[in-house]
């Protein structure tokens, strides 16, 4: 069963500190939905509303229309993984899956039967009679898992249950998890700060700073407009480029003044001249022989692309270079922009200058 | 570098010696032959060693008084109501309001009417206590004595407790809720059994404390069993006013008979002692 | 869960205590106000506490409690302290053999540690006087009864105070330890720019607990000198129990119980106003609630 999520002007304040402000968002039925932000942006305080082990300051929730802002944990028919998984350490892996569903009175048989189906999608079925902390990491993480699914709920949250993880192993997990959320079609409302996961992951995402709800869309919108400064900034890795330069009318036609170069804003019409910020993205910088003069300051080879810093408009620029040629620190070269991925940024506002 | 090692191991050994000396000294007491004992110069090696004090009595004006192994009437009082008192002090008691403290009522003042429990003096306490037991009728009975003594088993074992279940993560006990687990039930089922060893550390304190206690059990207490619920310590007072001057072969006899239980009890629960005393002060 | 919710549950687990706190602690101290109050008639009076204010003994008895106190504490804290420091310092192979033998004496019975010290300290054919060469009367002598309690209670209360110091002692990271001795300190200056600041809380709360247990004592003077010779060994808590007990004034005895009460209440408070114990004991929470 999948179920659809609506949150309604949530505001959460602890005492004086405000962890959420009036958040909006429809969570469809059966998306994987990535809430996405720094530690401290409420990403989790939401995630836990919506469970129901807190209550809302102000605002509703509503699952499948039905408003459950007093309904209990267990009558809302989530189930969630935590961070530290949050087995219980004195059963076995079997009662830690089971106890869902002896609480609801299933019967033995059912139990036993549901139990091992759940542990074979998992491929935990061997280790159904150890204790908790017997397992490494990986496999206490399919167990809480499988102890969230074995219900069958109609909602299935996550709270950044990959970051305790070692690296190859997050991988592999990020993905696992991925075509089990395909192949159960559950609602899926998952938490972390990693947006390199919340891209892989998502079929939407919400980006939150300090409680402030950012933009909502799919990975490619945000990726390709952001509407923000901050989710620019914080989408895509290396980061996206920000550079501070006015936007003035010069002859009839615009252009972006930076401290060390001028852009020609050809085809682009603006309301007014103010102060912005251009960003644009690392692989959106070009090297060629006419442009921008740059002096290279550090190099970083990756393998199959390099990461050149520059210094150009008063910060450092990060460049993406695809080509064979070996570049040293303190060569000069010239860059150019890839002037359709250009964004601007209102420097007040924060908000992506869209005339 | 060596040196202070010397200096430090001889500290230690003068310390050893200072703490085992006297225990040392009343065994061999306990196993001397009396011509060995009221002798000047002390004997500190014994050359003959004789287990008649366990059994022999002692004088005491011309009648037979008791002798080491006649302590077990008072065991039996004493072990009756350390156990009741200390099962029913953590369980009962301990363990619901150290939980509700953690979770439910995190209120700095109930924090501090436990500390205040746990401060009152007996000396204080023993008057309202003597007249409040006789007028329920259970002077010289096990449950006189437990009633009491559960005065400072529920705010010790409270105390000790609330550190162990502010140690179990809120994420184990949100999950039961989640998982479908009212209130009540996550209790029983997920928390008291993850602080188990804080129970267990609870339980020992509070029998040894209720093993040792004096006060109250000479107020409300006058005779052993079957008739009444004296406990041992009030054997060995006994024994100690009337044979004082006589019978130190059958007093060193009844203390050792005594010192054995609870030194092996406290051997068993030390390393569980430190965990309770100081738990949320160090983090281990 | 709401506040309400969560309170109806919480006062429900917190039943039993609660229960047993109105009615083995307020109705009692209730009690003592009543017979404070009233004189054996009956009627209301203040002649108790006005025979305070008269009362000899009971000034005696008060200084012999807080030279009790003082010296107890001082053997105890010092002893225990510099034992925990000593076997936290040394490193040979034989430190959990030293713990054992420190910590034995705690398990000892106190009735039994007063048949000890009886034995050992008897002039005449005790170990003792033979080792100074001088047979002393030791609880016979108004000047050196109370010294010699002392040096009792502290043979069995050292080795609590080195027990708590002593897990806090191994408690401190030993990484502060290397970063220091990379840093160039020298021994002396790691024990007074690491260890004793780590170590604060828990001689704190140390000293909190060891003063509690000193001031409830009763059992060695009750057994080793009945309060003597002459009044040089009675202790606060042993002469309420001898005005209760051996005069059958219970309305004295009362107004002396709640005189003690304030005493320690006014100590406690003290002691928690003075020092941020509290915090350590995790008694007054810092930050309400949680986040994100």
């Amino acid at each position: 069963m999948m179920s659809e999520v609506v949150i309604e002007n949530v505001t959460k304040k602890f005492g004086s500190v405000v962890a959420l402000d009036h958040i909006n968002l429809t969570i469809r039925p059966g998306e994987f939905f990535v809430l996405l932000g720094p530690s401290g942006s409420g990403k989790t305080t939401l995630l836990r509303i919506i469970a129901g082990l807190e209550d809302v300051t102000e605002g509703s929730i509503y699952i499948n229309g039905k408003k459950v802002n007093d309904v209990p944990p267990k009558d809302r028919d989530v189930a969630m993984v935590f961070q530290n998984y949050a087995l219980y350490p004195h059963f076995t892996v079997y009662d830690n899956i089971a106890l869902p569903l002896k609480v609801r009175g299933l019967s033995k048989d059912s139990i036993a039967q549901r139990v091992k189906e759940i542990a074979v999608r998992l491929h935990i079925e061997d280790l159904l009679n150890k204790k908790p902390r017997q397992l490494s990491g990986g496999q206490q993480q399919r167990v809480a898992l499988a102890r969230a699914l074995v219900r069958n709920p109609s909602i299935f949250l996550l709270d950044e249950p990959l970051s305790n993880l070692d690296a190859k192993l997050r991988v592999e997990a990020r993905t696992f998890l991925k075509g089990l959320q395909r192949d159960l079609g559950v609602t899926t409302i998952y938490v972390t700060h990693d947006q390199s996961e919340a891209m892989a992951l998502a079929t939407r995402i919400a980006v939150l700073n300090k409680g402030v709800l950012k933009q909502v869309g799919d990975p490619y919108e945000l990726y390709s407009r952001p509407g923000d400064i901050f989710t620019a900034g914080f989408i895509g890795s290396p980061a996206m480029n920000m550079i501070p330069g006015k936007i003035v009318k010069a002859n009839g036609s615009w252009r972006f003044v930076a401290s060390d170069f001028t852009l020609e804003l050809n085809n682009m019409n603006f309301s007014s001249e103010r102060e912005a910020i251009m960003g644009i993205r690392p692989e959106h910088i070009i090297i060629s022989d006419d442009g921008i003069g740059c002096t290279i300051s550090t190099v970083e080879p990756m393998g199959s692309v390099t990461y050149i810093t520059v210094n150009v408009g008063g910060t450092s620029l990060t460049v993406q270079y695809t080509g064979l040629a070996k570049l040293e620190p303190n060569a000069t070269i010239k860059i150019k922009f890839a002037m359709d991925k250009i964004l601007f940024y209102d420097k007040g506002t924060g908000k992506l200058i869209t005339e | 570098m060596k040196k202070i090692d010397v200096l430090l191991l001889a500290l230690l050994i003068i310390f050893s010696i200072i703490s085992l000396f006297p225990i040392y000294w009343i065994v061999i007491t306990a196993l001397k032959v009396n011509s060995e004992i009221f002798t000047t110069p002390p004997v500190f090696f014994p050359t003959k060693i004789t287990l008649s004090n366990f059994y022999t009595p002692g004088e005491r004006f011309g009648e037979v008084a008791q002798t080491a192994f006649g302590s077990f009437p008072w065991m039996i009082n004493s072990a009756v109501v350390a156990v009741l008192s200390s099962l029913i002090g953590t369980f009962f008691i301990g363990a619901p309001a150290a939980y509700a403290l953690t979770r439910y009522l995190k209120n700095v003042w109930l924090a501090r009417t436990v500390l205040f429990m746990m401060m009152i003096p007996e000396a204080a306490l023993v008057i309202p206590f003597y007249v409040m037991i006789m007028r329920m009728n259970l002077i010289n009975t096990w449950w006189g004595l437990i009633l009491v003594y559960l005065s400072f088993i529920a705010p010790l074992s409270t105390w000790l407790l609330m550190g162990f279940f502010s140690e179990i993560p809120r994420s184990v006990e949100e999950a039961a809720s989640i998982d479908g687990l009212s209130a009540y039930k996550i209790f029983f089922r997920i928390s008291l059994p993850m602080a188990m060893p804080g129970i267990i550390v609870s339980i020992i304190v509070n029998f040894i404390n209720a093993w040792n206690e004096f006060l109250y059990a000479l107020v409300l207490t006058y005779t052993p069993f079957p008739t009444g619920s004296q406990t041992v310590p009030l054997f060995l007072t006994d024994f100690i006013v009337i044979e004082k001057t006589f019978a130190w072969g059958g007093l060193a006899a009844a203390g050792v008979i005594v010192m054995i239980p609870s030194i092996i009890i406290g051997l068993y629960a030390q390393k569980y002692l430190v965990k309770g005393w100081t738990m949320g002060a160090v983090k281990e | 869960m709401n506040r309400r919710q969560a309170t109806k549950i919480g006062l429900v687990f917190a039943a039993p205590l609660l229960i047993y706190f109105f009615v083995f602690f307020i109705y009692p101290i209730f009690l003592l106000f009543k017979y404070s109050f009233t004189n054996s008639y009956g009627a209301f009076s203040l002649n108790n506490f006005a025979s305070m204010i008269s009362d000899p003994i009971l000034s005696y008895s008060l200084i012999n409690t807080l030279y009790y106190y003082v010296g107890s504490v001082a053997i105890q804290f010092t002893g225990g302290f510099l034992a925990a420091i000593v076997l936290n310092s040394y490193s040979g192979r034989l430190k959990s053999v030293f713990r054992l033998i420190l910590y034995v004496p705690l398990t000892v019975s106190p009735i039994v540690i007063a048949l000890m010290w009886l034995i050992i300290f008897n002039p005449t054919y005790g170990p003792l006087d033979y080792i100074l060469r001088s047979p002393i009367n030791w609880f016979g002598s108004t000047a050196l009864a109370m010294p010699t309690i002392i040096v009792a209670n502290g043979w069995e209360y050292v080795p609590f105070v080195f027990l708590i110091i002593y897990a806090g002692l191994q408690a401190v990271p030993r990484q502060y330890y290397e970063a220091a001795s990379i840093d160039g300190m020298n021994r002396w200056q790691m024990f007074r720019y690491i260890t004793l600041p780590s170590i604060r809380p828990i001689m704190l709360i140390a000293f909190l607990l060891n003063s509690i247990g000193i001031l409830q004592g009763f059992t060695l003077v009750y057994v080793l000198t009945n309060g003597g010779p002459g009044f040089s060994t009675y202790i606060l808590s042993f002469y309420i129990y001898k005005v209760a007990f051996s005069y059958f004034n219970l309305h004295y005895a009362s107004a002396l119980s709640l005189l003690f009460i304030a005493i320690i209440g006014a100590f406690v408070y003290a002691v928690l106003k003075l020092t941020s114990v509290e915090k350590y004991l995790g008694l007054r929470r810092e930050t309400e609630g949680g986040y994100g």
